[in-house]
């Protein structure tokens, strides 16, 4: 105990380790709540949406009653991933992947690559959240508060002192690190569970989350306490250390990202909007039959509705919009795979880069990785699908356009509402 | 005087010949340097390759398409690609987290598709890493490497008071030193060098690429009369390297991001789906364009009347359907180009605003013109959403001037009574050439070496003042 307590003094008077310390605990604080604020903006910005969204139909309802056709063509659906209780920590793909789809009952593959994206020059640099704050520079600050433990004291000439009044050999430098590590992780997961606090976080997600942070601290303390072994000086120190920073943090992920991509090929996606687009035009030109054949093969329950006497009808349109989307499914099922497994390879792989598995274990945790936004891609192909199977009784039974009918219609619920 | 400046720059750099950490330093960097240029520039000309050859499919499946119903190749629509400048095997910039391609039809203006990010492997902050990136922000970790003990370890050793005493004064000390310094870099500066050469060769100006190399070889430089200032001053190795560590944490991890986060508050933007419901009652108000019949377009009917002495439109000169689908797209463009043109000066505006944290941070500076200079900067992305939005006007209007002038109104309007009439409305394929060939190129060189002049003076005012601290420094170093 008075080790420990020695140890804290030493600790107190030591300004560079401090420095350090109060950087890190400024950084986290100052992370968590760009984070808090940024969940809290898509939050606004979604009830903005959900809102404007829900004024503009009716507005739509009120010009189009003459038929379902012009019901399904000009009425747009918005569909979003509400960010999670804990997406404050971890921004993840949400920069660069849509959360937020406006979609009608049109061909789908043609809307659900659009995306909402912001400023690219923001995507381009990255947010300052706490899963960068803890995974990138954490690191950085602990191998500056460890790598001289030993070399400094050995610079000053009390390292053969120190070793020998000590009553065990390991045991002044291991309470000294100890303290080290356990105080920088204190300065990341305090403000992690302050902004877990206000945002309503559940515990368990903390819990995880800490761990994670911990074990990674962890990690870094038993990279510099291997080096340390080596007995150099602490500029030679330092500079192996940072090393192994660049190597773990960037080196390694950036060889991970190369081969993932490179061993598991995605289609094109610029080619699945041009079958698409393909496959719907080229209806145009064909005999009606060539439409509905295929829709019915999906549909047989529209087999006895698909006489087309007019040169145009809007069930043979609906028809030809989703064997657009039929034409295209190997394709966009293959692109939903792709990324899939590159997921799952980058996953297994994240192993030989310690920062990355942290980031993607914070990332799944806030729910912001690739895992959610493939789950929310997909809620938005049921949430067609429904919208399509309110619509195709409507329009191949010819029913007339009623309030009541139109109240049936479906509407999408996001799912942590 | 110049003789044993060189000498001692001469001596600096056999010392690091000869010590293990620094050639392996060095070495390492040579690797990461050469993987990350060849791996950068194999792929940016595949992009090249592929998206020029996407383009000219575009092009010619549009041209190739049959006799049709003028409105129908409307909606059948366009293709545009962003094919990367040649400098973009330098710096590809925001060409991984913008799409690459756009989709031109009637009365809407599409975002681009398909940004590589969204598809890539997951893997964490710094995965796409190219040459650019470590430039930018790892070479300067090997300057601080070899080069912190470039004064301060004269003063451990007590080399410094016999060498001030040979008759060498500290400013050609630090002069020496610093061209030793300078020298690493130039070297380090070859893969940069030999894939300009290569964008060179592939038809990119010279004066571009100039400026590219030059902009890096200032920032490079910046990092070196940084680090020899900081070794002057400190008393210890380890205190000069914390310092620059501290400032490289700062200039490369904390403020880039900052500068992020600070102008999105700043000046937050709102997301393009809010737009655009905002922009639905403005282009309701205009009017839907396949509905001649609507009462927005009463006026225009009783104009054409008026100007063509008839009293229906069926007596019309021109197809009163065309004449409405042209003047609407008109209408509902001017509509959509003011909504995209606030958009796009807001971006510029953050990213100006973003930008100005060069002066915190060299790094930001340095990437900003870096990407301007390559043509892979914002504004070279919204020159591609400019001129996409060109082609997809010009060609929309072409479409409805054949619908306007070769398609009769009697039977455009009968076109839904049966497989005979709707025959009849097809035009001739030959039409379809109203559409341009595109081939995007990022903006002259002299424009995009005007958008890089701030980052080139925040550079150089790095330069200016660190350079004048360390001559400042250097005339009273004392043992």
């Amino acid at each position: 105990m008075t080790g420990l307590l020695r140890e804290i003094r030493f600790l107190s008077r030591d300004s560079a380790a401090l420095l350090w310390l109060g950087i890190a605990i400024f950084i986290a604080v100052v992370s968590v709540f760009l984070g808090l604020r940024e969940v809290s903006s898509q939050r606004a910005e979604l009830d903005n949406l959900i809102a404007a969204d829900r004024l503009e139909r009716e507005v739509v309802m009120g010009l189009y009653q003459d038929d379902w056709g012009d019901v399904a063509y000009y009425t747009f659906h918005l569909t979003y991933a509400p960010p999670s209780d804990f997406a404050f920590a971890a921004q993840g793909q949400r920069d660069t992947s849509p959360w937020k789809h406006n979609i009608r009952a049109l061909a789908l593959e043609g809307q659900i690559h659009e995306t909402d994206a912001e400023n690219p020059d923001f995507a381009l640099v990255g947010r300052l959240d706490f899963a960068f704050v803890a995974n990138l520079l954490a690191p950085l600050l602990l191998i500056l508060l460890l790598h001289d433990l030993r070399s400094a004291e050995r610079a000053a000439g009390r390292y053969e002192l120190l070793c020998a009044t000590a009553t065990s050999r390991g045991s002044p430098w291991l309470a000294r690190a100890a303290l080290r590590s356990s105080a920088l992780a204190l300065c990341l997961i305090g403000p992690l569970w302050a902004g877990g606090l206000l945002a309503g976080t559940e515990a368990a997600s903390l819990a995880l989350a800490s761990l994670v942070v911990v074990s990674h601290i962890g990690f870094w303390w038993a990279v510099c306490a291997l080096m340390e072994r080596f007995g150099w000086s602490s500029p030679v120190n330092l500079t192996a250390l940072v090393g192994a920073w660049l190597a773990f943090a960037v080196i390694v992920p950036a060889a991970i990202k190369v081969s993932v991509e490179s061993i598991v090929p995605l289609p094109d996606g610029g080619e699945i909007l041009f079958t698409q687009r393909e496959a719907v035009n080229d209806a145009w030109d064909l005999p009606k039959d060539a439409t509905m054949e295929p829709f019915i093969a999906r549909h047989p329950e529209w087999a006895d509705y698909t006489e087309v006497g007019q040169p145009f009808e809007w069930k043979w349109y609906y028809a030809f919009q989703q064997v657009g989307d039929q034409t295209v499914e190997p394709l966009s099922l293959a692109f939903r795979e792709g990324r899939i497994r590159r997921d799952k390879l980058a996953g297994s792989l994240a192993w030989l880069s310690p920062p990355a598995l942290a980031e993607r274990a914070l990332q799944a945790l806030a729910g912001t990785d690739v895992a959610a936004t493939l789950a929310y891609e997909q809620q938005v192909r049921e949430f067609h699908s429904v919208l399509r199977e309110y619509y195709y009784p409507r329009l191949f039974r010819d029913e007339p356009v009623s309030n009541a009918s139109l109240e049936q219609r479906p509407q999408f619920r996001g799912t942590s509402e | 005087m110049m003789n044993s400046v060189f000498s001692i720059a001469r001596e600096e750099s056999r010392l690091w010949l000869r010590s293990r950490l620094a050639l392996s330093a060095l070495l390492v960097f040579a690797l990461l340097l050469t993987a990350t240029s060849t791996l950068t520039a194999l792929r940016m000309s595949a992009e090249h390759q592929q998206r020029t050859e996407q383009q000219a499919l575009a092009e010619e499946t549009f041209l190739s398409q049959p006799d049709r119903h003028p409105h129908r190749m409307v909606h059948y629509g366009h293709y545009v690609f962003r094919v990367p400048p040649p400098l973009s095997v330098v710096d590809p910039g925001v060409d991984a987290v913008t799409g690459q391609s756009i989709f031109l039809e009637g009365h809407r203006q599409n975002t681009a598709m398909f940004a590589d990010a969204g598809a890539g492997a997951n893997i964490g902050s710094f995965e796409a890493l190219n040459a650019a990136l470590v430039y930018q922000l790892f070479v300067p970790l090997l300057l601080i490497a070899i080069g912190h003990g470039l004064i301060v370890r004269e003063r451990e050793e007590n080399t410094l008071a016999p060498l001030l005493a040979q008759n060498v004064t500290g400013v050609m000390l630090c002069l020496g030193k610093w061209i030793a310094l300078a020298g690493v870099t130039l070297v380090l500066l070859l893969p940069l060098f030999v894939m300009t050469a290569v964008a060179v060769a592939r038809g990119e100006s010279l004066l571009a690429s100039a400026g590219l190399i030059g902009i890096y070889a200032l920032y490079l430089l910046v990092w070196c009369s940084l680090i020899l200032l900081v070794s002057a001053l400190v008393r210890s190795r380890s205190l000069g390297l914390g310092v620059l560590a501290l400032f490289w944490l700062g200039a490369v991890l904390i403020v880039p991001r900052s500068a992020v986060e600070t102008a999105d508050t700043v000046m937050p933007a709102e997301g393009k789906l809010e737009t655009d419901l905002r922009m639905q009652a403005d282009l309701r108000e205009v009017g839907d364009g396949h509905n001649a019949g609507a009462p927005e377009f009463l006026q225009l009917q009783a104009n054409l009347l008026a100007q063509y002495e008839v009293d229906s439109v069926e007596d019309l000169p021109v197809n009163f359907r065309g004449v409405v689908a042209e003047v609407n797209e008109a209408d509902l463009t001017d509509v959509m180009n003011r909504y995209a043109e606030e958009r796009m000066a807001l971006e510029a505006r953050q990213a100006r605003f973003a930008e100005s944290f060069g002066w915190l941070s060299p790094v930001v500076a340095v990437s900003a013109g870096s990407r301007a200079l390559s043509g892979t900067d914002l504004a070279t992305h919204h020159r591609f959403l400019r001129e996409a939005e060109e082609v997809r006007f010009d060609f929309v209007q072409g479409l409805n001037r054949v619908h306007v002038e070769q398609l009769d109104y009697i039977i455009d309007i009968n076109r839904s009574n049966d497989t005979v009439s709707e025959r009849r409305t097809r035009m001739s394929a030959e039409n379809w050439n109203v559409l341009d060939e595109f081939s995007f190129q990022a903006a002259p060189a002299t424009e995009r070496l005007t958008r890089a002049t701030p980052a080139l003076t925040m550079l150089s005012a790095w330069f200016l003042l660190l350079t004048a601290g360390g001559i400042f420094v250097a005339r009273r170093i004392r043992p």
